[in-house]
């Protein structure tokens, strides 16, 4: 504490005529520099709860000692600068050079009273740090200024704490405060530094231990009660302030949402838990390729083990038949039973030929499905007499057609040639197979007798069968035929939902098939439905009627 | 093949059979020879050997398994057709798979076999290939096509299929026969079956040198 040679003012009045004026000019500069740097370090620091740039400038603005060159003139001005409501200079039991001491307060604001106004002044020597319910207000480090803290705005009916930290450079130290609170209801609350405060500094044990201190709701234990050094205007501060910086008022610390820890929580659990099923999903994709490749490698071994072995022993055993034929007598019974052994084991080596195709990874597209399915027709017709003309894409692509769709569509077209080889008569048949957009196409047709669709007899399940084949596929058959004119099979199975349409249960793809029905009909669904056969739930094979048959 | 040839009982058609399995090979052998008209004058179980001995006693006709140790059928068929140019090869397959029997034609061979094959469609079919009337599926031909438009581009003229061929092999992949196309074009079966042997014809000695290097690696196509 240096240069206390004022006198001492227990109030404002009267303080301009105790001062000549050279030195009145002088105490000015040096209020102005003040000033300037308070308010610098006001907006530089982040803790002190001044709004933003704004709220600076609103400094400036509401102290007039600023503007004013008579300081005299502005005191009186404000008017209200009389220091009855401060308290005493207080410390605590004993003063040392570069002690700490903190002080800690709680006071009541009744229920259900509204706060019209509260104002909150304060210094301390040599260094003070105010808090109100463990928020830090302000802080300053020169005892001869005077702080005015608007906390209206902070202040609710409850209890609320005081809290202060200062610091003794050396010899004198203190603190002074006064808190008055008017009410709504005209009551008012008054909160002085005396010595109803507790103190924790050296001499009290663990007092520099307790944590959060500043937001203690019972005042920390052991600390004693604060010790008066010397009333306010007496003892070694006997000089008024040499200004009195008003703080602009402060408001409630609004955190915005995105900062409060809870909803921080929350994103954090939400992000872990995103990356967690993120995780999650990424394994199971990677299994289920392991897997997929896993299969495709177990079905290539089989397919290869079956063509290997199984295929070799069973074309062994067709040529040692054939000889065996050829070595016997043409007329005797054992020749043409032993034809018969042959020709069964033809059939089985036929039937395995299928089995390898299925099975065999490298068919599983749409390519070798063309392949094979003409080729089947082509064999199959040949043996049924029926000219087999193909009318099939020259550049087939080579899309990945997996093993159910490209078993049951073979299927269908089977039961189709078989139904035509059996109960047609037709010459000719026209197998056409096309990849139009994302479906495909395949249409079988005969010049046969053809059938009235309506009358077509009920032990004819082909016909529903493919028609089950191609819904389980998602995809539709339709059937055309009139007596006399042959009969046409079109089987539409699309190609890009065909998997999901696999997993999805029957009454989505009902439901959907429905939807998709009424906005945009495709070229296959023109007829009207009317079940041919049994009435049975899932039947949807449709007629195509007569007057509609444009071709 | 510039000569027919006739087989009859007194002059039978020589046959040489490449096949690694003894117990198939005898079996084979015993089913060609129970045709009077064939006879089977050499039986060799591996492409080496094959490469050895055919050339000593040339055969009318090769039968050729496909799937041989060591050198592949494939293979062996394009090295042998690079000594016995004139000697049909057949081959000879268990499972009707185009990509195979597709290696093995453009490697050289002038027809395919399953092996499951009744004996008297065998005899029908060897004959068949002698007329030079080599039996092409509609998949078959229609990887002829496409093999002859990607090369068009770098092979010389005499390489490229004429316009009567191409329009044959379009109707062989709609899957009409040898006699259809020959009513739809008007022309006789004989002359289609012309057309088809130049056809392959060209094809061999247009992927002979490809060919040869490209199965010289070759064991077993079906990995």
């Amino acid at each position: 504490m240096k240069n206390r040679t004022h006198q001492i003012l227990p109030t404002g009045e009267g303080l301009a005529e105790e001062r000549p004026g050279p030195r009145r000019s002088a105490f000015l500069v040096l209020v102005l520099w003040v000033i300037a740097l308070t308010a610098q370090g006001q907006s530089n620091e982040n803790q002190v709860p001044l709004e933003n740039a704004h709220a600076n400038a609103s400094v400036v603005e509401n102290n007039p000692l600023n503007l004013k060159t008579n300081l005299q003139d502005s005191l009186t001005e404000r008017g209200s600068y009389n220091f009855s409501d401060m308290g005493s200079w207080i410390w605590g039991a004993k003063t040392m050079d570069r002690q700490t001491c903190r002080f800690w307060k709680s006071f009541e604001i009744p229920e259900g009273a509204k706060v019209a106004r509260a104002r909150l002044r304060i210094t301390g020597d040599n260094e003070y740090t105010l808090f109100l319910d463990g928020r830090e207000l302000g802080r300053d480090a020169e005892w001869r200024h005077l702080y005015e803290y608007d906390i209206t705005a902070l202040l609710s009916p409850g209890q609320h704490i005081l809290a202060v930290e200062d610091y003794n450079s050396f010899k004198e130290a203190g603190m002074i405060l006064g808190l008055q609170i008017g009410l709504a209801d005209g009551r008012k609350v008054s909160v002085k530094s005396d010595p109803s405060w507790v103190v924790g500094c050296d001499g009290v044990p663990g007092w520099e231990n307790v944590r959060d201190w500043q937001k203690m709701s019972e005042p920390p234990p052991s600390w004693p009660p604060g010790t008066i050094i010397a009333a306010c205007g007496s003892g070694p501060w006997a000089v008024s302030p040499w200004f009195i910086e008003i703080v602009p008022p402060l408001n409630c610390n609004v955190i915005p949402f995105w900062q409060t820890g809870w909803f921080q929580i929350t994103v954090l659990a939400v992000l872990v838990m995103l990356a967690l099923v993120t995780l999650w999903v990424l394994t199971q994709l990677a299994l289920r390729t392991k897997e997929q490749r896993l299969l495709q490698r177990e079905r290539a071994r089989i397919a290869r083990d079956i063509h290997d072995d199984l295929g070799m022993r069973m074309t062994q055993l067709v040529l040692q038949g054939e000889v065996a034929v050829s070595e016997v007598p043409a007329q005797s019974g054992l020749h043409s039973q032993l034809s018969q052994i042959c020709e069964d084991a033809r059939g089985a080596l036929r039937a395995m030929d299928e089995v390898l195709w299925a099975i065999n990874p490298r068919r599983d597209n749409l390519r070798e499905f063309t392949t094979y399915v003409c080729r089947y027709a082509q064999t199959f017709l040949k043996d049924a007499s029926i000219q087999c003309t193909l009318d099939v894409e020259p550049e087939m692509s080579s899309a990945a057609f997996n093993l159910p769709l490209r078993r049951n569509l073979l299927m269908a077209v089977k039961e189709a040639l078989h139904n035509a080889a059996k109960h047609s008569h037709a010459s000719e048949l026209s197998l056409r197979i096309r990849c139009q957009g994302q479906a495909l196409h395949v249409v079988v047709q005969d010049n046969g007798r053809g059938f009235e669709p309506g009358l077509a007899s009920p032990d004819r399940n082909g016909l529903t069968n493919m028609s089950q084949r191609m819904n389980e596929l998602g995809g539709r058959c339709l059937i055309k035929s009139q007596p006399g004119q042959g009969c046409s099979v079109e089987m539409f199975m699309p190609l890009v939902n065909s998997r999901r349409n696999l997993l999805r249960p029957n009454w989505f793809r009902k439901f959907s098939a429905l939807m998709t029905r009424k906005s945009n009909q495709p070229p296959l669904a023109v007829s009207q439905e009317t079940p041919i056969l049994h009435d049975q739930a899932n039947q949807t094979l449709r007629q195509e009627p007569v007057e509609d048959r444009a071709d | 093949m510039t000569k027919p040839i006739k087989p009859s009982a007194k002059n039978p058609l020589k046959i040489a059979l490449i096949e690694d399995q003894p117990k198939a090979r005898d079996n084979w052998c015993r089913l060609i020879n129970s045709f009077p008209d064939l006879s089977c004058i050499c039986a060799c179980k591996s492409g080496e050997e094959a490469l050895r001995t055919i050339p000593e006693v040339p055969p009318d006709v090769i039968l050729m398994d496909i799937f041989l140790p060591r050198m592949s059928g494939i293979e062996c068929t394009a090295q042998l057709k690079a000594m016995l140019p004139q000697t049909p090869i057949i081959i000879l397959t268990a499972m009707d798979d185009e990509e195979l029997i597709f290696m093995a034609l453009e490697a050289g061979a002038d027809g395919y076999l399953l092996k499951r094959t009744k004996p008297a469609d065998l005899r029908a079919a060897l004959l068949e290939v002698l007329d030079g009337g080599a039996p092409m599926s509609s998949e078959i031909a229609r990887r002829v096509i496409t093999s002859f438009r990607t090369k068009a581009k770098t092979r010389d003229k005499s390489l490229h299929l004429s316009t009567r061929e191409e329009q044959i092999l379009l109707l062989l992949t709609k899957g009409c026969s040898n006699k259809m196309i020959a009513d739809r074009l008007d022309l006789s079966v004989v002359t289609i079956s012309h057309h088809l042997k130049h056809v392959f014809e060209k094809m061999h000695v247009s992927c002979r040198t490809e060919a040869a290097i490209r199965y010289m690696s070759l064991h077993n196509p079906q990995d």
